[in-house]
């Protein structure tokens, strides 16, 4: 079999890629493995420089629409605003716990639930399977009218006193 | 190992869902957090006492923190910073901390699960009337978010004469580390431990559950405790002379000075401590452990009930340890 890259020379590897999730199988001569190899490092290199720099030199200007906290004012303090700030930084908060911490899924006491969010909580669970089922069906139509019905269901952030 | 175990303590971070952190809230908001914690605790069953840090004397301040009743971090803010604590010292809720409310739990020598308990107590009664910050993912909410998740800290104090003097410190740190907990003196400052007095406490909060982070420094606290009970044995195995003269010549300082400033006091109360604790000397280590708190300064200060000197501080430290030995107990 002749090598897949260039066409010349006896294919003599079997090289086996897996990217995201993929697997691709291609048969290759010593010198196109070689050249393959190099550009390979080369390119995963570069990967890890640019989020090494971008770590580094980049703070992302992102503010609380709550508490007008900036990131850089977090990055300063190490304190955060107000509880609004977790989900205005959460993409960069959540690497950062799970790295601090070791997990990143919370475990323990939770809030008590009354019955009345107890019973929104079991409808919304229902309309999520059945939007589930309905999109699995290709039934489109219903699966939209539920997911606007689970939307008007779930709370906006108001404020609680 | 009770006896090795000093005490025991939880505390839990919890803020308002709709007050901003401490960097954000203003003096009106920071009051509003003290007003709705009352009004929610208004019905505890037992009494407790309510102290605004602004309304209090310096001294006062220092004598409770002294007690670990409440923080520096509060001390440094006591505009708004107030703090409530039962009748009998075993819970207090610090209002307007780096979070909105530190609740403490206290209990004496290997209680955690005790402690725990009487912080959960003041939590589930919060929560029944009022909404904290909580993410279903990050858990409680805290202004600082490596204590986002439990927001508990679980704390043993422990007494480590032996392993201190064996040089066995670095080895328990590594320890401690590796199983994700933290073991620090808690008097004095760097790595000077005063009174071979150590905590150990929880680092992680997030992702695992109250009871599996009090089981895990209960159980290292236990296995610290062996090891120091066994170096105990083997000093006195070693040379039993030599250790009871250790002991006793602090138990001859403390019965007899007419002058002990803190810093002497906290060496000998060791060995007092540790003969108390191995049965050499006729005191007992309850006694050993109110004795630490009430010859700090600000307790001695307090109960002098005038402003002394340093000199007469110490004066009357000597007194109370005099009359605390001479009654034996």
């Amino acid at each position: 079999m002749l090598c897949e890259e260039c066409g010349n020379n006896q294919a003599e590897v079997i090289m086996t890629t897996v990217l995201n999730g993929q697997t691709t199988t291609r048969h290759l001569c010593r010198e196109c493995l070689r050249k393959y190899q190099t550009e390979n490092l080369q390119n995963v290199l570069a990967a890890v420089l640019s989020t090494l720099v971008s770590k580094s030199h980049e703070i992302p200007d992102i503010t609380c629409p709550r508490c007008g906290e900036t990131y850089a004012e977090f990055q300063k303090s190490g304190m955060l605003g107000c509880a609004e700030c977790y989900q205005a930084f959460r993409r960069q908060l959540t690497p950062l716990l799970a790295r601090a911490q070791g997990h990143s899924q919370h475990a323990g006491r939770r809030p008590p639930v009354s019955e009345e969010d107890q019973a929104r909580l079991s409808r919304m669970e229902e309309l999520r399977k059945l939007m589930e089922a309905a999109v699995n069906e290709e039934n489109f139509e219903e699966a939209a009218r539920l997911r606007d019905e689970l939307k008007a269901m779930t709370p906006a952030r108001e404020e609680k006193e | 190992m009770s006896y090795i175990i000093v005490s025991s303590r939880v505390r839990l971070a919890r803020n308002y869902e709709d007050l901003p952190f401490r960097s954000k809230i203003t003096k009106e908001q920071s009051e509003a957090c003290v007003q709705r914690t009352l009004n929610a605790l208004r019905s505890l069953p037992q009494p407790y006492s309510f102290l605004p840090l602004r309304d209090m004397e310096e001294n006062e301040k220092r004598s409770l923190l002294e007690s670990h009743l409440i923080s520096p971090d509060l001390m440094d803010h006591e505009e708004c910073g107030a703090v409530l604590i039962r009748m009998d010292q075993q819970i207090s809720v610090m209002m307007n901390e780096e979070d909105h409310l530190r609740i403490q739990g206290f209990g004496k020598g290997d209680s955690l699960a005790e402690a725990a308990e009487r912080a959960f107590s003041i939590d589930d009664a919060l929560q029944d009337q009022l909404s904290f910050a909580f993410d279903p993912q990050l858990g409680y909410l805290t202004a600082c978010p490596t204590n986002a998740g439990t927001g508990l800290r679980a704390s043993m104090i422990l007494h480590l004469p032996m392993l201190t003097q064996y040089k066995q410190m670095g080895k328990i740190n590594q320890l401690a580390a590796k199983l994700g907990l933290t073991l620090r003196g808690i008097y004095g400052e760097g790595s000077e431990a005063q009174g071979n007095l150590y905590q150990l406490s929880n680092q992680v909060t997030l992702g695992r559950t109250e009871k599996e982070m009090i089981d895990a420094v209960t159980a290292t606290a236990r296995q610290i405790s062996e090891m120091e009970a066994i170096h105990r044995a083997k000093a006195a195995d070693r040379d039993l002379t030599a250790l009871e003269d250790q002991l006793f010549r602090s138990f001859g300082l403390l019965s007899n000075a007419r002058l002990m400033p803190i810093k002497e006091f906290m060496q000998h109360w060791s060995n007092l401590r540790l003969g108390a604790a191995m049965e050499k000397l006729p005191i007992s280590t309850e006694t050993c452990d109110a004795l630490l708190t009430a010859a700090q300064p600000a307790h001695v200060r307090k109960a002098a009930g005038a402003a002394v000197s340093d000199r007469e501080t110490d004066a009357h430290r000597s007194e109370l340890i005099r009359q605390t030995i001479k009654n034996g107990g």
